[in-house]
This record gives structure tokens, C-alpha cells and sequence, in this order.
């Protein structure tokens, strides 16, 4: 089923997708195989991306069919915990005075696709709520989305918060989103901005590997 | 200064035609900003009318003043019931937001994938007459009465702009075709849909487009502005690939400007989002009558280089450098455009978009006085 099913997300086939799946579940086969060929697909259509070959619409549009299908095999998985791989941990959310997720949302779900652990606090969060999170769930990476101004200022805020509370040092922060650039990025004191959302799931990963060690 | 032999409508027409103006126009596109330089709240900008425009002509003065209003006021100008974009729930600062919030758009979906038939059998107009309290739950009548009275008001802020020597920008606004039906189902699903029912979002569409147009006329036949602010975003390469665009955006937005230029109005393309993939199709289109103007994010320098000499390019001081930029990065920034982007003319200096809320009003000032005292290096 493999190949078919990779097929089905590169060819922007959602019902395709689903068909594979519930025929295979039906079948008895493995929920964790299939989630596994999912997300190799879900690589593929990021490489495809990263090329100039495949656009936003694409990883939108395969965004929905792992969704679809992750619904579909949520049941059959012994816990969520098997959704995801818990080596990289994100905190992601729309800071203080914005309250738009469009951009979020997508990223999240490519994450999520690519096994991240997302903590997805919403919009228009405070920067404690992010400083919060991170503490509570002991991730190292914040991701922070905006599209207008007043939520630059939030995100220095919430930056600050962190250097305030010690946790800067150990916290990788990349933000996004249509009013972002290099410049705010450098202005906030981020680590590093992309509007690019398989730049963004790139990055998280290089920076876990980079704190690993060889 | 740069001694000035022509009037801010000369200067404008001039770089709209590709011709050399005497400096180079600025405008920059406030409207929240304004409410916040006169230190008023978002939420009494927008309850009270007459506030509101006060404070975009005191702005105006308060930065000495510069070639084109964006708009008089912060609402948008429709006659009654006759939509130029998807009638998405603006929210209200101090009414469904905080009291000084910006407003903001409550994208959500506002037709099924099933109402495409619908669409493509009554056109734009008729299917929100049938539809929109069902969408809503709010009464079309309300909707027609306040609409048609911020017009009035519109059409007579206009007029005292003009007695003032200012001349606003915006004639009528209509969303492109991709991002009038983008903001009507959301961006996933409308995405979900041009892959798999195509056919039914190209016959909506084909339905919808003489009504946008016809839309967009009318306003701008009352308020005597010529010029339509076309909104577009959703449309571009970085959302989607060019043959989606040659479908799905590109022939209307050609008959967009067919009509509205044979009417003698300038088509301003509002391009959010990063069109450099699509610019060379601006090259079909009528030389010297439509402006192309970026947010930021579409690069300036290239588009020059695509489109200089065919079109105006309007932009592109972006809303991160006015916020948290120094009032020296947005002169050099400033000057940079002119010397690219403006040499041999047809280039307008404006913000990146809107000018943010919370831009600092030396770094607005600086983009206004460089533009009237910079010639530029060449």
C-alpha cells in the first residue's frame, strides 16, 4: 500500500488517502506502519516544497489528508503518544494583541505531521502563558506567529520574560508569519524567522540535533 | 526641499503614466495610526465617525502633509447590499475586541462547498441576497442601511478632503476573484476545493466576476474617485502554483481591468504575499494605467527590473521597520527605493501595506520628508 499512498498525498488526493487506509485498517494491518508511511509522504511532499516544485497550497491541501487519515488511525493507536515522536517539543502561539492563526495552524499541522509534539496555546497569549508552558512542559522551543505589528512588541516581551526568568539561554525561538522579517527577528531578539513553514519544522530539527551533540 | 512645479494630483497622475514627476509621491496607508498619533482609542475611531476622520486629517497635518489619503476615515466604502468583498464579521475594537485592539477579520467559512452551484447560477449579488441572513443571522436591511449610510458619509468626507487640496486614494475597493471566494470558505477549504471541484469554484466565479466589477463601479461612480483598490493576497505563488493563478485569478483580474480602465480608472493591485512569480503577467496589461503596489514581502528591486517602464510600483516601507526600526534605517531605506526603484520614474513611496498602529510617528515623518527632499542618484 505504500506507494499508493504516498501517491495519493503527492497527487492531492485526499479521498484516495482515506480509501487506502480504511481498507488496510479493515484488513487488520499495522495503524503505526501506516502512520509511518504517512509521514514519509508528508517529507516528500516538504522536499517537493523546499524545491520549488510543490506550493503552500500543496502542504496545506496533504496537511488535511494527514489529518484525515491520523483521525482515522487515532483509535487503533495504544495512545497518542504513538502520534508523535517526543524528541522535538515546540510551544507555539499568536502573542498578545493579534489574534490571527492561519500561518499557525498550518505550521502545527505540518509539525504534527512530521511527529512534533505542538503545545498550541491559541492567540492573543500573554508572554507569561508562553514562559508558563515552556516551564511546565520543559520544551526548548518556542514558535511564535504574527501578522500584525502590536504582536512584535509581545514577542520582545516575551522574549524578555524568558531572559527574566532564565530560561533564554536553553530556548530556541523562531517566530513567523506575514509581518516578520530578519530585521523584527534581530529587533526582538529571536533566533531565527522564516515564513516558511517547512524551513521553520527544518530548523526546530537542527537545533535539537545541535543540542544533542554528534 | 525639492522645489515642487506640480500639484499632489499631478504628481500622481505623473508616475501612474511612467512619466517623471517633479519628486517622488508618498502616502503612507494609515488609518489606525492616525487614531493613535491624536490619541484616540481604536474603539472611539470607529464608533465615532466624525473623530475618526478628524484625526486623519490632523494627522495628515501633523506629518506636513503628503500626496495621497489612503482613505478619509477607517471603514470601507459598499452600497448598500452590494458586496465588493466576502462579507466577512469585521471585529470591532471596544464592540467584539479590546478597547484600543486593532480591528481584525473573523475568517471563517461563509458558504458550503455545496452553495458553488448556487453561486454559479444567481452571480455574486443575487446569491447574497438570498443568502446572507442565513449566512449571518443578521438582517440584510441593517446591512443595507448602515452600508449605504457610511457611504453618504464617505462621499462627503471626500468632498471636504478636496476642499482642503487632499485627495484620498480609494475610489471603491473589490477582492480579487481567488481572495473574494478564499475569504468566503477559508483558505484550507477553498484549497481543498480548486483540487477537488474545480470545475464547480470556476463556474461560481465566472458568475461572480461581472458582479464584483459592477459592484466597484457604482461606488466609485459616487464617490467621483477613479481609482478601485483591488485586494489582493491569497492569489500569489506563495500560495499557489502559476496554473492555478491562470485559472483561477489571472482572466478576471484581467477583466477587472479591461472594465475599470475603459471606464478611465486606475486599477491599484494591492499585492499582499510574495507575487514575484506572478509579476510578468502584469506585463500583459495596459502600460501606464494600473499601479502594482507590495507589502514588504514581494522584492521591490526585482520587480523594477520586471516591470519598469510598463507599470507604476508602489511600496514597500515595511510595517516591522516603521515599528521598531530607528528613523535612520528608514531614511536609508527610503533612499534606497528611490534610487532603484524610483530612477526614470513610475514609482510611488508608500508603507509596506498599512502603515502598523504602533509605527513611531519620527519614522512615518522621516519616509514622507525623504520623498520630498532626496532626488535620488540619478
Amino acid at each position: 500500500m505504500g506507494g499508493k499512498l504516498k501517491e495519493a498525498f503527492l497527487r492531492m488526493k485526499r479521498q484516495d488517502a482515506t480509501d487506502l487506509v480504511e481498507k488496510e485498517l479493515g484488513s487488520g494491518a499495522d495503524p503505526l506502519g501506516i502512520l509511518k508511511q504517512c509521514r514519509e509522504a508528508m517529507e516528500e511532499v516538504g522536499k517537493r516544497f523546499e524545491a520549488g516544485e510543490f506550493f503552500l497550497s500543496e502542504l496545506i491541501y496533504s496537511a488535511e489528508v494527514f489529518k484525515a487519515v491520523s483521525a482515522m488511525l487515532k483509535p487503533s493507536l495504544a495512545s497518542n503518544h504513538d502520534m508523535q515522536d517526543s524528541k522535538v517539543a515546540v510551544v507555539f502561539g499568536t502573542p498578545r494583541g493579534d489574534i490571527h492563526d492561519l500561518g499557525k495552524n498550518i505550521v502545527i499541522t505540518m509539525m504534527r505531521a512530521q511527529g512534533f509534539t505542538v503545545h498550541d496555546l491559541g492567540v492573543d497569549v500573554p508572554p507569561e502563558s508562553f514562559v508558563e508552558k515552556l516551564r511546565e512542559t520543559e520544551t526548548r522551543i518556542l514558535a511564535l506567529s504574527a501578522l500584525i505589528t502590536p504582536a512584535l512588541v509581545s514577542m520582545r516581551e516575551a522574549i524578555s520574560l524568558l531572559v527574566e526568568k532564565g530560561f533564554r539561554e536553553s530556548t530556541f525561538v523562531i517566530i513567523g508569519g506575514g509581518v516578520t522579517t530578519g530585521f523584527a527577528s534581530k529587533e526582538v531578539g529571536a533566533d531565527a524567522q522564516t515564513l516558511n513553514p517547512v524551513e521553520a519544522i527544518r530548523l526546530c530539527r537542527q537545533h535539537i540535533q545541535d543540542r544533542s551533540g554528534p | 526641499m525639492i522645489p515642487e512645479s506640480m500639484s499632489r494630483q499631478e504628481r500622481f497622475e505623473a508616475v501612474v503614466a511612467l512619466e517623471m514627476p517633479d519628486r517622488v509621491p508618498v502616502m503612507p496607508l494609515m488609518t489606525a495610526f492616525a487614531a493613535r498619533c491624536q490619541g484616540l482609542t481604536q474603539g472611539e475611531a470607529w464608533r465615532d465617525l466624525d473623530k475618526g476622520f478628524k484625526a486623519m486629517l490632523d494627522t495628515f497635518d501633523d506629518l506636513g502633509g503628503f500626496d495621497k489619503l489612503y482613505k478619509p476615515n477607517l471603514y470601507w466604502p459598499m452600497i448598500g447590499g452590494r458586496l465588493c468583498s466576502a462579507p466577512a464579521r469585521n471585529l470591532i475594537p471596544g464592540r467584539d475586541l479590546p478597547e484600543d485592539a486593532l480591528n481584525q477579520i473573523d475568517e471563517r467559512e461563509l458558504f458550503t462547498r455545496d452553495d458553488y452551484d448556487k453561486l454559479a447560477a444567481l452571480g455574486w449579488n443575487a446569491f447574497w441576497d438570498e443568502h446572507y441572513e442565513k449566512m449571518s443571522g443578521r438582517s440584510i436591511d441593517r446591512l443595507v442601511s448602515t452600508q449605504n449610510r457610511l457611504l453618504n458619509q464617505y462621499v462627503k468626507e471626500v468632498e471636504a478632503c478636496h476642499n482642503q487640496g487632499i485627495f484620498p486614494l480609494f475610489g471603491a475597493y473589490v477582492d480579487s476573484s481567488i481572495m473574494a471566494f478564499s475569504m468566503c470558505r477559508s483558505l484550507t477549504q477553498f484549497t481543498l476545493d480548486l483540487y477537488e471541484v474545480p470545475k464547480k469554484v470556476k463556474a461560481a466565479m465566472d458568475a461572480s466576476c461581472d458582479d464584483l466589477i459592477q459592484n466597484a463601479l457604482d461606488v466609485t461612480a459616487l464617490t467621483k474617485i477613479p481609482l478601485v483598490f483591488i485586494v489582493l493576497e491569497r492569489g500569489s505563488g506563495f500560495y499557489y502554483r502559476l496554473d492555478i493563478f491562470e485559472q483561477f485569478e489571472w482572466p478576471y483580474l484581467q477583466r477587472y481591468v479591461d472594465a475599470f480602465v475603459s471606464e478611465g480608472l486606475t486599477p491599484w493591485f494591492h499585492f499582499d504575499t510574495d507575487w514575484g512569480l506572478n509579476l510578468p503577467y502584469l506585463k500583459q496589461l495596459p502600460k501606464g494605467k494600473c499601479v502594482c503596489d507590495l507589502d514588504g514581502t514581494t522584492d521591490m528591486f526585482k520587480a523594477k527590473e520586471i516591470l519598469g517602464g510598463h507599470m507604476c510600483i508602489s511600496g514597500d516601507v515595511p510595517a516591522s521597520l516603521l515599528t521598531l526600526g530607528t528613523a535612520e534605517e528608514v531614511r536609508d531605506y527610503c533612499q534606497r527605493l528611490i534610487d532603484v526603484v524610483g530612477k526614470g520614474g513610475g514609482f510611488f513611496l508608500t508603507t509596506g501595506c498599512e502603515c502598523p498602529v504602533d509605527a513611531k510617528f519620527e519614522n512615518v515623518k522621516m519616509m514622507i520628508e525623504v520623498a520630498k527632499t532626496y532626488e535620488g542618484k540619478s
